[in-house]
């Protein structure tokens, strides 16, 4: 899934999440289809992004990413489990650009 | 350089209500949940009186991160699905948000994103409140805004300290203050009544193998605290990670996968509060 500002949404994409009202309550439910006036509602809404289905795209490159990763292990990589854990959130990271 | 004392520190905690630089949110918040028995009436007239607040939290019980996505439509309905403990976590967690906004940038994405995976950890271990450990979660650090906020020069030398030495910010505190920030918020979570549990995890999040009543919620927090900086969500105030406690993580039983598989469903949850803070 991935956040779509309200200005850039398009007709045919497909909600991943409920829009809700400012009181918390859904609108507008998951896997609903957005259509002009689906979007025209939502726009008349006051809120900034939906999450629409899809790939996110990453605001930071991956490279920038697993250098910091690296950098905050860098000084307990031999303590036990440690290594498990950089092992699983690297995988993770590097999942999120695929 | 010498240490804060702990009866000055104590000394704050107790009087949380009349310093200066506490919110006054926060201070009408605190001088209601200090009461031990306060009634669901009491805490539904104090959020009606202020919509900000109302919204707010009704947009976190609402989100992914509780267990009823859209479907809470008031502060009275949020007590009888999520308990009053819940509720009260996350009006003071709301409350501290813009402090913390000010006092350490990346402190509440650090919190919610604790909060997300300590709630989801416990859905997995089948704990039978996974809401209250997601509050612990939510709440672990809330000892830092408060030294923060009463002792900035030495807090921020703590944190220069952690930088320039390489080590966690909980290490860095002891050159500086008597007690560490999970102390303090154990103090506050005790002033502000909640159950035992819960002031033990907050406690001992960095110590896990202290905790005696609430073993199973101080690990999962312990553990949640170290994988969302391990993601790099947010920030807690150093650039180093906590080591895992061994005994904490193999009481937990978590294997390689679980742990790919809560930070999957992390970043589901997560993407949907970015916008509570609005509100």
């Amino acid at each position: 899934m991935r956040k779509v500002s309200v200005d850039k949404l398009e007709p045919g994409m497909k909600l991943a999440k409920p829009v809700m009202a400012a009181s918390g309550i859904a609108l507008l439910g998951e896997g609903t289809e957005l259509n002009e006036k689906r979007i025209e509602r939502i726009r008349d809404m006051n809120i900034t992004a939906v999450v629409v289905e899809g790939v996110a795209t990453q605001v930071v490159p991956k490279e920038e990413m697993l250098n910091r990763l690296d950098a905050r292990f860098k000084n307990v990589e031999d303590k036990p489990y440690m290594n498990m854990l950089k092992k699983a959130v690297k995988e993770h990271i590097e999942g999120l650009y695929e | 350089m010498s240490s804060v004392d702990l009866k000055i520190m104590r000394g704050k905690v107790e009087n949380i209500n009349a310093l200066p630089t506490i919110p006054s949110t926060l201070k009408r918040l605190s001088v209601l949940i200090e009461k031990p028995k306060i009634t669901l009436d009491e805490i539904s007239r104090f959020v009606a009186n202020d919509p900000a607040l109302a919204t707010k939290v009704l947009k976190m019980v609402n989100s992914a991160i509780y267990g009823f996505p859209g479907r809470i439509s008031s502060v009275s309905h949020a007590i009888m699905l999520l308990g009053l403990n819940v509720v009260k976590g996350l009006l003071l967690g709301v409350s501290v948000f813009e402090i913390m906004q000010k006092s350490m940038l990346g402190l509440w994405d650090h919190s919610v994103g604790c909060a997300v995976v300590a709630r989801l950890i416990a859905v997995k271990k089948g704990l039978k409140e996974p809401d209250e450990v997601s509050v612990a979660g939510l709440l672990h650090d809330i000892g830092k805004v408060i030294l923060l906020l009463e002792f900035s020069k030495e807090y921020e030398s703590a944190m220069e300290d952690a930088q320039t030495q390489g080590v966690i910010i909980s290490e860095a505190e002891k050159d500086h203050f008597a007690e560490g920030h999970a102390n303090v918020g154990a103090w506050l979570a005790e002033k502000w009544c909640f159950p035992r549990n819960l002031i033990e995890v907050m406690g001992n999040h960095h110590r896990p193998q202290l905790s005696r009543i609430a073993q199973t919620e101080t690990a999962i927090v312990h553990l949640s605290d170290i994988i969302i900086r391990a993601r790099g969500v947010g920030f807690a105030g150093d650039n180093s990670l906590p080591v895992i406690n061994a005994a904490a993580f193999e009481m937990l039983k978590l294997t390689e996968a679980d742990i790919k598989e809560i930070l999957k469903e992390m970043e589901n949850s997560l993407e949907e509060t970015e916008d509570i803070s609005q509100a």
